[in-house]
């Protein structure tokens, strides 16, 4: 009876456990793209995971840098508590103090505050600096897994293998050492996974072009996470736990009982454990040795360092400039334009070509930290329609420093199938009737945009009362919100899981081709329209370069390469004409007449002081 | 024994660089103004009421993941600490597995578990039973957490479990303790080590995590850890942020003293 309670309790807690690894599993093998519905059985992912080089490159910089700092961490943690139990019951709990930082701390203090070394001590940032801030992080796992063992040792043991002539080396590693091994292999375990699992530090301390999966991960959340990273974590999960398997039930051991297999392990288990698995990981870093001596350093001439949003171009595009012209691209992606501001500013990383959008690129224009384009170099700004560039000029007066690159606007999907009315302005948004259905964007500016654009004020609004005004909105709305969000905005429309959506035009045409009941709308008070434009950045090695690559997205071909993979509306009126597809190329969503714009404007950068009083408003709302 | 305490010295090196400097840095950032100057106003700015609110509920929702991973890790830790040594370490595995799925990963498919058309929910209207509804409230954040957090309170326990003496339970029990007995007086006081291991490897991943109440809590849940992170992300503002988080620092930090104070007596009788 009491054994079968404690097999209910295991069972229901590896349920718990397990239920969302089951989920991802059956997501690898789901034929949609979006995780919000079902389409059918494929292996197709698996098969395009072996052909994406970049998955499979980030997945190897994350095993490897998983191995070495956990390596790194178990030894360094493992003499500190060796050290550590030698010392003075102070000095241990001062340096006991010390490990636990790394814990205590918000993981992104610890991230800014290892960024800030890097920079202050001029290391590039890349493999070297996320592998010492890995190590960093992992040794207080190590620590206190080992701290706890450590204290249980018998110490009249040790002294007496002391005493009976054993030298301190010695009695260690005969009396001592086999009592922690356990705590050593759980801190080396811990660290591992958590390395594996890190994000955060990673994303700080990271260079361009090196991705690990949590990153590329991340950038992927933006237009969804792509089933091969379901396919690949499947694939991982079942190699580990077949190699689990393998340890711990070797064939001699079935056969021959339990008896024999508690006096010594299997011959099999040896083998794995002493051999393969070593033989294995010295593969694996040799090999990952090898590749990345062989990959060139950024700094040579004929490379081009490119920062731009995620999942914003197609990966094919990158591949026929590299063909065409021998220049090699490094590619790295960010998520917001807050984080690739500070990244951009402190120069810690010389990017040739940098992609924010309208209000950032004011912010940089203004700080003095971009230069002036030679649009000589760039014939094909011919193909960018006027429209766009006079637009450029609320943000960069003379067009000096900015080529249009995409752009939209922002405004509510509908489900036809839960709202019946028409839908045409904000105030939906504060119908009772789909109270707990509504998403609303979890971002200061667009958020107060549209409390803004509501109430008939600027979205470039700096009046206080204007903004008094917009808050207590926001704050009365905020019962009615089923949840604030970014990215997921798509996928939950798509799941039917909410009737009305803030969003972007790009996204819409997304959505409404994966569930034709969604409907986008611009309301008739008016909206935010952004350009995400080109801009180089001052300290740029390599601007002709980089001009060169603006002229080549601007090729009405290439333009449309992007179009059909982003789908967010582009500036190129060029390559709008190549577009076959008549119901896309006269898209209202995608295009919008000039009428509809009307109302529409671009975010302006409000000066610091203004970012912190709409950050405190937010913050109002959102602690409500 | 002098030399001994060498073998701390790469690790006093490595703190020292990577651990104290930069949070000095931090420091730097937290006590100045944009401009260089000396203030106190970034870390005086934890006192406005939606701070305090995001402080006081990030307390709240830690202490009750922190409590709820103890009561179902110490049974749990029991159970995998009495089965035969065969077995164990891959039992033991078996609950560090899942974290070789990344953890946005798994955060995100509690998202497509506890939606309201989520797969819970259709399972449960399938047997009509009621709808769960606890996506984009605290309880789906403390889920969340209690998910993520699980393993690193049953390992530590389960490690301290398994090098606990078994003469001395046995003798207890030739002693005439019932097994309650056993628990209280011999089990229990000698796994604190391993429970206090536990307590500060979940609560303070808990009470700083922002990204778990991104995913489960919609947003609408707002803790300190994201108002930190908006500072950081949405705002740039480094001096503010860095202001934020060492009073969090300071507060966890206390906290922490306050949990080690019941560890005393402990630290002694090795080797």
């Amino acid at each position: 009876m009491k054994n079968a309670a404690k097999k209910v309790y295991l069972i229901l807690i590896l349920i718990l456990l397990y239920a969302p690894i089951a989920t991802l599993m059956i997501l690898s093998f789901n034929k949609s793209r979006t995780r919000a519905k079902w389409g059918g059985f494929t292996l197709e992912w698996y098969r395009s995971l072996l052909e994406n080089e970049q998955i499979m490159n980030a997945f190897y910089t994350t095993l490897l840098i998983a191995l070495l700092s956990a390596l790194a961490a178990t030894l360094i943690g493992t003499l500190a508590c060796i050290g550590m139990q030698a010392m003075s019951k102070r000095a241990r709990n001062i340096l006991m103090a010390t490990a636990n930082i790394p814990m205590v701390n918000p993981e992104i203090v610890t991230a800014v505050s290892l960024m800030l070394i890097f920079i202050a001590l001029r290391v590039g940032l890349g493999f070297q600096t996320i592998l010492l801030s890995h190590i960093t992080f992992n040794i207080p796992y190590v620590i206190l897994s080992v701290m706890p063992k450590m204290r249980q040792t018998s110490r009249s043991t040790y002294e007496a293998a002391l005493d009976l002539g054993a030298s301190p080396v010695y009695a260690f590693f005969r009396i001592v050492f086999p009592d922690i091994l356990p705590g050593v292999i759980s801190g080396f375990l811990l660290s591992f996974t958590m390395s594996l699992d890190d994000f955060v530090i990673t994303h700080f301390t990271k260079g361009p072009g090196i991705d690990t999966l949590s990153t590329k991960i991340y950038t992927e959340v933006r237009k969804g996470i792509k089933p091969e990273i379901y396919a690949l974590s499947t694939l991982l999960f079942v190699s580990v736990l077949l190699l689990l398997i393998l340890v711990n039930y070797s064939p001699e051991e079935t056969e021959t009982a339990a008896k024999q297999a508690q006096k010594k392990p299997g011959r099999w288990k040896i083998f794995v454990l002493r051999r393969f698995v070593p033989a294995v990981m010295a593969l694996v870093l040799i090999s990952g040795g090898i590749y990345y001596g062989s990959r060139g350093k950024i700094g040579g001439q004929n490379t081009l360092v490119v920062y731009n949003w995620g999942e914003y171009m197609d990966p094919a595009v990158l591949e026929l400039f590299e063909k065409e012209t021998g220049i090699r691209v490094v590619y790295e992606e960010f998520e917001t334009n807050e984080i690739m501001y500070p990244k951009v500013q402190t120069g810690a990383i010389a990017y040739d070509l940098v992609c924010p959008s309208d209000y950032m690129i004011q912010r940089m224009i203004e700080n003095d930290l971009l230069a002036e384009i030679n649009f000589d170099h760039i014939p094909n700004l011919k193909n960018i329609g006027s429209t766009y560039l006079e637009k450029s000029r609320e943000f960069d007066p003379d067009n000096k420093y900015s080529v249009p690159y995409c752009w939209g606007t922002v405004g509510i999907l509908y489900n036809k199938t839960m709202v019946d009315e028409p839908v045409d302005s904000w105030g939906i948004l504060w119908d009772e009737t789909y109270a707990d259905s509504i998403l609303m964007q979890d971002s200061v500016r667009d958020a107060f945009a549209v409390a803004l654009c509501y109430l008939g004020y600027s979205l470039n609004s700096t009046d206080l009362d204007e903004l008094t005004a917009a808050k207590n909105l926001l704050i009365r709305q905020k019962p009615l919100v089923q949840a604030y969000v970014v990215d997921q905005v798509r996928d939950k429309m798509i799941g039917n899981e909410a009737a009305l959506g803030v969003i972007y035009s790009g996204e819409a045409i997304y959505t409404q081709r994966e569930n034709p009941d969604l409907e986008y709308v611009i309301p008739k008070e008016g909206s935010n329209i952004w350009i995400d434009s080109w801009v180089i950045p001052k300290n740029a090695r390599h601007k002709e370069s980089a001009e060169a690559f603006i002229n080549f997205l601007c090729r009405p071909d290439i333009a449309l390469m992007n179009f059909d993979y982003i789908t967010y509306s582009t500036p190129n009126t060029a390559a709008r004409e190549l577009i076959e597809d008549d119901e896309i190329r006269n898209s209202p969503i995608a295009f919008p007449d000039d009428e509809a714009l009307r109302n529409c404007t671009t975010f302006h950068y409000l000066g610091d002081e203004m970012d912190g009083v709409y950050n405190e408003l937010w913050n109002q709302v959102k602690s409500k | 024994m002098k030399r001994r305490r060498l073998l701390a010295g790469p690790y006093l090196f490595w703190s020292v660089s990577f651990i104290i400097i930069p949070l000095f840095l931090i420091v730097c950032y937290g006590l100045t103004k944009a401009d260089g100057g000396f203030t106190l106003e970034n870390a005086a700015h934890i006192t406005t009421p939606e701070n305090l609110k995001a402080l006081g509920l990030s307390l709240l929702l830690a202490f009750l993941c922190t409590l709820i991973c103890l009561v179902l890790a110490y049974p749990l830790a029991m159970i995998l600490s009495q089965s035969s040594i065969s077995q164990s370490s891959f039992i033991v595995l078996i609950f560090i597995l899942p974290m070789w799925m990344n953890f946005l990963l798994r955060t995100l498919a509690w998202q497509t578990l506890l939606e309201k058309n989520g797969v819970i929910n259709t399972f449960l209207s399938f047997l009509h039973l009621p709808q769960i509804n606890i996506i984009n409230t605290p309880y789906a954040i403390v889920l969340g957490m209690v998910y993520d957090f699980l393993p690193f309170m049953v390992l530590p326990i389960y490690n301290v479990l398994i090098k606990l003496d078994k003469d001395m339970i046995n003798a207890a029990r030739d002693l005439g303790a019932n097994s309650a007995q056993t628990f209280v007086k011999i089990i229990l006081p000698q796994s604190i080590p391993g429970v206090i291991s536990g307590i500060t490897m979940v609560f303070v991943p808990a009470m700083t995590t922002f990204v778990i109440s991104d995913l489960l809590g919609g947003g609408k849940v707002l803790l300190i850890g994201n108002v930190i992170e908006q500072t950081f992300k949405q705002g740039s503002n480094w001096h503010l942020g860095s202001g934020l988080s060492l009073v969090l620092m300071i507060f966890v930090i206390a906290s922490m003293g306050i949990v080690n104070k019941y560890d005393k007596g402990q630290s002694g009788g090795s080797f």
